[in-house]
């Protein structure tokens, strides 16, 4: 199936035999499985983290989180700043509000999917945030909140350049709801130059007029 | 809000709907035919159905949004309108699946392309399973009364530059090329047909055939979600259903039983299956879930040195049928060619990629132009489609394992992108593939392609039409359903819609499910009254 290997880049990997690994695929679905029993057992927050105090945090304290614990909320605020990258505003108070906006609708997204795809982003998110999994399986020896966008930037590069398509499907999965929420937010239209539905069909259609 | 919308209008006049979030008891009740969803096959089902003076509950497990709704927002209808608010995908990840999950399912959010079944397909199917009947001469008359019912017709005015690049792409190779036929009435080219068309010019379900069924008498329920068909001896006796909070997720607890003469279900290639595998339907070859197609879909994006705004305009009225039956109806793996509209989010999460370098990809929106092919699958041995089953949560999944001889066809439809946006100007073009660059002319284009791995996860697949898993045909060895939609071991259980096309079709299927459905209820009507 796979004719010519990808760019030999995936360093970090080259011990574990992709067709290996692809044989214990089953074992490595169980083991995700496993991850977010133990994280709970081990002091993992495994509970979304509802409304957050507005002190101590930079988000919006009228926002009710429906599915990212508090845990996945620092993974965010860890990886988003790799991310979004220069498109964040470097102003901190402004930066600082775009990230907290970014994880909201990352939450309000995810709510939306159901209950069989939660299921994977939490496998995967207490992967990342379980200390154990994340220094062996993401190679990520700091928590989080101590990692350096460059730390974070080479974590999504290691998944998106990985041969085992685990990880590729991993990388797709962070990159697809941090872009949506992001990119397809109207405060950051202006950064892919997308102006906005026409303003004459927004003056002109009923829904638009205000009730 | 207006009364000149249809639905408010109609909501207005003693509709009888029933938005299940605002149940507060369970509920037992009864009608002559259940149509299980609200899409192209049980709108169209439900209306003729009502017409022939059959009382008739529509249910849907999506929301009813009509145009107070639609807002031209992706995040909000990404989120509201589709299956697993935009989320879906095949069990190992690798495809994308886009598919509506709202009254008037994926009618309600597809771009609006028309075409007739292919005639080659439709002879395929005539002499592989058995369905001489459905031959393009007796599906003609189908055809022309859905034309007209969902007002469909080539687009007459001039395609955005999105589309007509691949029309000059096509022009300078020598490729063939067509206009599509879309169905609208007083569209306003304002490009938006995939968040819920915000004129009400698209003449989907929504717009035709659930206010048809409505005005007639029947019955909708929506946010309520089809659980099981309960078997009464060789019978179905009842549907069991369960309700959604008003934000179409949560189940607020509330069962719904739908009592009925005939139960039709139209809930999708993936739903259906679904349903029935949950209901434990008698298949003693095990055929409920098998052969599922889904045209899996590779694309480029071309940087054009023009401004081509593709976030603007009727999203797609250009389309190339070169590559789609040119090795036969059999050979090597076919593709039909047309172009997505690309607004930031989608846009920004279909291009994989983070950091600064997706910052410089979506910066470049205003200039840029993407080409998608839709392989034809399921017309060879090498391409025997994927599986439906359920999960522990008996929630329905699809496994599509690509097979090489599809891979194949998807390195080859690469190629042709590629070729035809450097024919029409690209300055440079990268493919929908981890790992690959911008390129700069197209022989490093064309080596890159060849080089690079043709694997799940590295290359990106989407799927937006999805086919097959109660397939029709006349030997129930190896089909679900005869060539009226009808169970072949349960006499009142019938399916229509795309789920009963025994391969992919070729092209996108919206019509092929209306004209099916048309014919098909015509038929049961006659039978039921």
């Amino acid at each position: 199936m796979n004719d010519h290997p990808p760019p030999s880049n995936s360093r970090d990997f080259t011990n574990l035999d992709r067709r290996s690994f692809l044989k214990t695929g089953l074992g490595g679905a169980l083991f995700l499985g496993t991850v977010s029993v133990t994280a709970g057992l081990s002091g993992c927050a495994t509970q979304p983290a509802g409304r957050l105090s507005a002190v101590g945090t930079r988000m919006d304290a009228s926002y009710q989180f429906r599915f990212l614990t508090a845990d996945d909320i620092a993974l965010f605020e860890a990886l988003l700043p790799a991310m979004i990258g220069p498109g964040l505003p470097e102003q901190p108070q402004a930066r600082n509000t775009a990230i907290a906006g970014t994880i909201e609708r990352i939450d309000a997204g995810i709510h939306k999917f159901g209950p069989a795809n939660q299921k994977e982003l939490r496998r995967l998110f207490d992967l990342l945030n379980f200390g154990l999994t994340r220094v062996t399986v993401a190679r990520v020896w700091s928590s989080w909140p101590n990692v350096t966008t460059a730390e974070a930037d080479a974590f999504l590069e290691r998944w998106r350049t990985s041969r085992i398509g685990l990880f590729n499907n991993g990388y797709i999965a962070l990159t697809k709801i941090s872009n949506v929420a992001f990119y397809g937010y109207r405060d950051f239209w202006h950064l892919s130059g997308y102006p906005g539905p026409p303003q004459y069909a927004v003056d002109a259609l009923p829904q638009f007029q205000n009730a | 809000m207006s009364l000149t919308d249809r639905i408010a209008r109609g909501l207005e006049s003693g509709w009888n709907v029933t938005d299940s979030a605002l149940l507060t008891q369970n509920l037992t009740t009864e009608a002559d035919v259940i149509v299980i969803g609200t899409g192209a096959g049980g709108g169209t089902t439900a209306e003729i159905l009502a017409r022939s003076g059959l009382s008739v509950i529509l249910v849907e497990e999506g929301r009813l949004y009509y145009q107070k709704d639609f807002k031209m927002d992706e995040q909000t209808s990404y989120a509201n309108l589709y299956q697993e608010g935009m989320s879906r995908v095949t069990r190992d990840g690798a495809i994308a699946i886009l598919q509506g999950r709202c009254v008037g399912g994926s009618t309600t959010v597809n771009w609006t392309s028309s075409f007739r079944t292919p005639a080659p397909t439709l002879n395929y199917w005539a002499e592989q399973f058995g369905l001489d009947e459905l031959r393009p001469d007796a599906m003609a008359p189908w055809f022309d009364g859905r034309e007209e019912r969902h007002s469909m017709a080539p687009w007459q005015v001039d395609p955005n530059v999105n589309n007509d690049i691949l029309r000059q792409g096509c022009e300078k190779l020598g490729y063939s090329w067509q206009i599509i036929p879309r169905n609208v009435k007083g569209c306003w080219n304002l490009g938006y047909c995939g968040v819920g068309c915000p004129t009400n010019a698209k003449q989907g379900a929504l717009m035709t055939t659930i206010p048809g069924a409505l005005d007639n008498n029947a019955r909708l329920f929506h946010s309520l979600r089809a659980d099981r068909l309960v078997m009464n001896q060789d019978q179905i006796d009842h549907l069991e259903a369960s309700a959604f909070a008003d934000d179409g997720v949560t189940p607020t607890g509330i069962k719904v039983n739908l009592k009925a003469r005939h139960f039709v279900v139209a809930a999708s290639a993936i739903g259906s299956p679904g349903l029935l595998l949950r209901s434990e339907i008698p298949d003693p070859n095990q055929r409920i879930g098998k052969r599922s197609f889904i045209h899996p879909v590779n694309a480029t994006v071309a940087q054009m040195p023009q401004r081509v705004d593709p976030y603007y305009g009727a999203p797609q009225s250009i389309y190339s049928d070169e590559f789609n039956f040119r090795n036969g109806v059999d050979g090597p793996a076919g593709y039909k060619l047309e172009v997505p509209p690309l607004h930031p989010g989608m846009s920004s999460g279909v291009i994989p990629g983070h950091g600064e370098n997706q910052i410089n990809n979506m910066a470049g929106l205003p200039h840029m132009q993407s080409v998608i092919a839709l392989l034809r699958d399921g017309f060879h041995p090498e391409s025997p489609g994927g599986t439906v089953s359920l999960r522990d949560d008996g929630s329905p999944v699809l496994d599509y394992p690509v097979s090489d001889y599809l891979w194949k066809g998807i390195r080859e439809a690469f190629h042709t992108m590629a070729e035809i946006q450097f024919a029409a100007g690209a300055e440079k073009v990268r493919l929908m593939h981890l790992d690959s660059d911008w390129y700069t002319n197209w022989a490093d284009a064309k080596a890159a392609i060849n080089q690079l791995p043709m694997a799940p996860h590295r290359v990106r697949l989407f799927t937006a039409h999805q086919m097959g898993g109660c397939a029709m045909g006349s030997n129930p060895q190896n089909s679900v359903v005869n060539g009226f939609g009808e169970h072949h071991h349960v006499g009142n259980l019938s399916v229509h819609d795309a789920s009963i096309f025994p391969t992919s079709i070729g092209a996108n299927p919206q019509l092929s499910v209306y004209a099916l459905a048309a014919r098909n209820s015509t038929r049961l009507a006659q039978r039921l009254s």
